[in-house]
């Protein structure tokens, strides 16, 4: 295991997240329990799930923005939580952070040069004119003109926000962009523009995204790997083709089977019955039991252990599911 | 800036706050022309009879000193604005500052003591509080000042604290935070900028307050030790109306009702011009 | 189609100030909703579509803008003639609405319970006791196995799919004419959006309420509506049943949509 995490980009290593003022009788709540994935270089790992899964916890902690309870995260072999003063400014320098709402994500009395410089100005990239360089390259980078540099976040539109977004999070030429819902508030056709954005940036840059969603469709069409969460917990993660193909959870199949399909000769969407379970109050045994068509006996008193279901190679294209059907 | 285009623009299509603005103008060019020597210095002369009637000489009449009343009315803008932008200026800067500590660090003892201090200033009746400061100050031409700037910050710093607290979960704070920028530089840059809606509105208010409470205070024998007032000469007038002499009364009181009338005309439409969620899309 | 439509709106435009300048968002459309049907309004953000539904439903006033129509009629009425004070009374009641934002129709104060059992006392004029009993019987009819619990908790206490499960409970009480859904499940996760719009549906179809979806999601369009109409720049493009929409697409914004939902397609 740990010979592989040094070839990842990015490890999470059974990564425990406790909510800070939430305190139960049995003690503290967890929003993330005791999870791992792993991104390559290069790599698009989506994370998907409802809200309250605890999906954007991770990617928060994964930022630093938040206190990890136990576990370990590791970037490039090494363990973030042990890092020095400098080690840690690099880490944060090569890991980036584009959020869901673009106009809440731009300073608003700043405007776009500003905001562009602000983490070359923080890391001391170069010289002064390089940094303005930069910041003029990064905005061409993501398809606008460079005349929107003097321009206040609140005169550019969604689209153009959102781009600059990820401007910000290219300018110091990181190896990790952590995207939390970056396309969720767009209208369809811009969608499309920054997934094709984002895998054109991949391709050119060898930039590695972490990318938090609940739009599967969106995932479809970026993702090289999957990892569904529930309540806290990764129940099933595996290469993008085969997570939309052949889905192991129940879970992962209702999620897949509730989006409404663009064509009205196909099977309407199936209603997953119930409410969603928060991490807050797992429930004893598998976590999604309750709400599980294919539940069996003993689903609700024994947690399930992660399974690897394809069984070919031990790389990445691992298909891993933690679900008693697939281990009776 | 487009920002600040935008305010001016505002204002020009509210005839409320036009008006404001021109009557405030007004009131700031008398002051100005105070301070520059140029008008209301003979504000302690006694060079007419006493009581006299309004004339070609004195615009409006003399007091029982035979001081003239115009020339005193005039000086006392020149006091008004003096104790209305020092209150203002740091009554707001320290509401700001404790504001924005409160809700950055909200829930954290910090907060606690800001909010306790809060608490206690505007729990105690305010001119007991003025009443208590003037006496523990004897005799200080600032102890006025310093009373009102400790007890108006607080509704600037509650109202900044909300600010704060909000606009610290937004994004752009998150992505300042993990880029590792020092929590005092994100409030510099990212936070603070972003309550000066609220700041420059709390600071007209505190200038009106300010304005008035002088009079009262003033009035009452705490306020303006040296020097001329409304309020003092409308305290000198109580005596004056009974006896039939209107002039003190009247240009004391109609000057402070004018300038009252232009500032919250002007608050009012600054309050509307900068508020974000009135911008256009 | 030969009984009267539930809705019919004749050239409605829809203007806002900006600026002092007035800017037309909506203009001069006309359509029909027949009763018990589902016809979703189509378009990207800023093409006009929620301005509509708000000037259906008698919203747009004073500084927020001005509404011309023909007739927005609504059975006999004409919504375009009447007041505020008669729009009041319909309102809620004849037609009504569900927002994006469930918990910005919810009221932080009030149980769920005495929310809802109030639609039936003020609309219905029933009793206490048979107002409760009633708002019991639609929580259960909106999926709400546990009831009681619901009527005795706050809004803030739910999760955002069962708030606007609550509103459209609210929405129905009256069983009205029709019901303008604003976007209803765009803020939910897929699981709860297939709940809430299958059981808004079927409770419409039940009481003969017919549904106008403002949507900008082929996906939803496709499953859950039985014709569309697509707006764009403030005026309707397209009107077709959806079937044929997808099928053969007449404008070519229409064509370009349907390839780009295709496109993001599972």
């Amino acid at each position: 295991m740990n010979g592989m995490a040094d070839q990842m980009l990015l490890s999470v290593r059974n990564l425990t997240i406790e909510y800070p003022e939430a305190e139960s009788p049995s003690g503290k709540l967890a929003a993330v329990r005791d999870v791992s994935l792993d991104i390559p270089r290069g790599g698009i790992l989506a994370l998907v799930g409802e809200s309250g899964s605890g999906k954007t916890s991770l990617a928060h902690a994964i930022l630093q923005l938040l206190p990890i309870a136990s576990g370990r995260v590791l970037f490039q072999g090494r363990d973030l939580g042990g890092l020095d003063k400098a080690g840690m400014r690099a880490a944060r320098r090569s890991i980036q952070a584009v959020f869901q709402d673009p106009l809440a994500s731009l300073s608003p009395r700043r405007n776009i040069r500003q905001t562009l410089l602000e983490p070359l100005n923080h890391f001391k990239t170069g010289t002064k004119q390089d940094r303005v360089d930069r910041a003029a390259n990064a905005i061409e980078a993501v398809g606008l003109e460079k005349e929107l540099l003097d321009r206040y976040p609140h005169e550019l539109s969604g689209g153009q926000r959102q781009r600059v977004g990820l401007a910000r999070a290219l300018v110091c030429g990181p190896s990790l962009v952590v995207a939390d819902e970056p396309v969720s508030s767009l209208d369809v056709s811009m969608q499309a523009h920054i997934v094709e954005l984002i895998l054109e940036l991949r391709e050119r840059l060898g930039v590695a995204f972490l990318f938090v969603s609940h739009d599967l469709s969106v995932v479809r069409r970026l993702a090289d790997r999957v990892a569904v969460m529930y309540a806290g917990q990764i129940v099933e993660s595996g290469p993008a083709s085969q997570i939309f193909k052949s889905p192991a959870h129940p879970y992962t199949r209702a999620l897949l089977r509730a989006v409404p399909v663009a064509d009205p000769g196909h099977a309407a969407p199936v209603v997953l019955e119930g409410e969603p379970s928060l991490p807050l109050t797992p429930p004893t045994g598998c976590v999604f039991h309750k709400r599980c068509a294919e539940a069996l006996a003993n689903c609700s008193s024994r947690q399930p252990v992660e399974q690897e279901i394809t069984g070919i190679e031990p790389d990445p294209t691992e298909h891993r599911v933690k679900c008693h059907l697939w281990n009776p | 800036m487009s920002g600040r285009t935008d305010i001016l623009g505002k204002l020009k299509n509210d005839r409320a706050g036009l008006a404001g603005f021109l009557i405030v103008s007004l009131f700031f060019l008398l002051a100005l022309g105070v301070w520059l020597g140029w008008l209301g210095q003979g504000w302690s002369d006694a060079g007419g009879g006493r009581w006299e009637a309004p004339g070609a000489e004195h615009w409006f009449g003399t007091n029982v000193l035979g001081q003239d009343i115009f020339q005193r009315a005039v000086y006392s803008v020149r006091t008004a604005f003096e104790i209305g932008l020092v209150v203002a200026l740091f009554s707001t800067l320290v509401g700001a500052v404790l504001g924005a500590l409160a809700g950055w660090y909200s829930g954290s003892w910090v907060d606690g003591t800001v909010m306790w201090m809060k608490g206690v200033l505007d729990s105690i009746p305010f001119y007991l509080f003025v009443a208590a400061v003037a006496f523990a100050l004897q005799g200080q031409p600032w102890a006025m000042h310093l009373a009102m700037i400790a007890t108006f910050w607080t509704t600037t710093g509650r109202l900044v604290r909300a600010e704060v607290m909000k606009i610290k979960s937004m994004d752009y704070v998150r992505s300042a935070r993990s880029i590792g920028l020092h929590d005092s530089l994100i409030l510099a840059r990212h936070v603070l900028p972003n309550t000066s809606h609220i700041l420059l509105v709390q600071a007209t208010i505190a200038f009106v307050a300010a304005i008035k409470t002088e009079v009262i205070l003033s009035f009452l024998g705490l306020g303006v030790q040296d020097g001329v007032s409304w309020g003092l000469m409308l305290a000198e007038s109580t005596q004056e109306v009974l006896a039939g002499h209107f002039a003190n009364f009247v240009a004391a009181s109609g000057m402070l009702f004018l300038l009252l009338i232009g500032f919250n005309l002007l608050a009012d439409a600054l309050q509307d011009a900068l508020d974000p969620r009135q911008a256009a899309l | 189609m030969s009984a009267s439509p539930a809705l019919s709106v004749r050239n409605l435009s829809v203007y806002v100030r900006e600026d002092g300048m007035e800017r037309s968002v909506v203009d001069g459309i006309s359509f029909d909703l027949a009763a018990g049907e589902v016809l979703a309004l189509v378009g990207e953000s800023g093409c006009g579509k929620s301005k509509t539904a708000e000037a259906i439903m008698g919203l747009v006033s004073g500084a927020a803008g001005r509404v011309r129509a023909d007739a927005i009629g609504l059975g006999d009425l004409d919504l375009a003639a009447l007041g505020e004070r008669g729009l009041q009374k319909i309102r809620g009641c004849e037609i009504s609405m569900v927002f994006q934002e469930p918990l910005t129709a919810l009221d932080p104060v009030f149980s769920n319970g005495y929310q809802l059992a109030t639609q039936y006392r003020r609309h219905r004029g029933q009793s206490r006791k048979q107002s409760r009993d009633s708002a019991r019987e639609m929580l259960r009819r909106v999926g709400f196995p546990d009831p009681d619990r619901i009527m005795r908790s706050y809004p803030h206490q739910l999760s955002g799919g069962m708030r606007q499960r609550l509103v459209i409970a609210m929405a129905m009480a009256c069983k009205p004419r029709v019901l303008v859904a604003d976007e209803p499940s765009t803020a939910l996760d897929v699981t709860t959006q297939a709940q809430v719009l299958s059981q808004m549906i079927r409770m419409a179809r039940d009481t003969g309420t017919a549904i106008l979806l403002i949507t900008h999601d082929l996906g939803v369009v496709a499953q859950y509506c039985d014709r569309a109409l697509v707006m764009r720049r403030g005026q309707l493009v397209e009107d077709a049943a959806v079937t044929r929409l997808f099928s053969n697409p007449k404008h070519e914004y229409t064509s370009a949509l349907v390839s780009a939902a295709r496109e993001m397609r599972l």
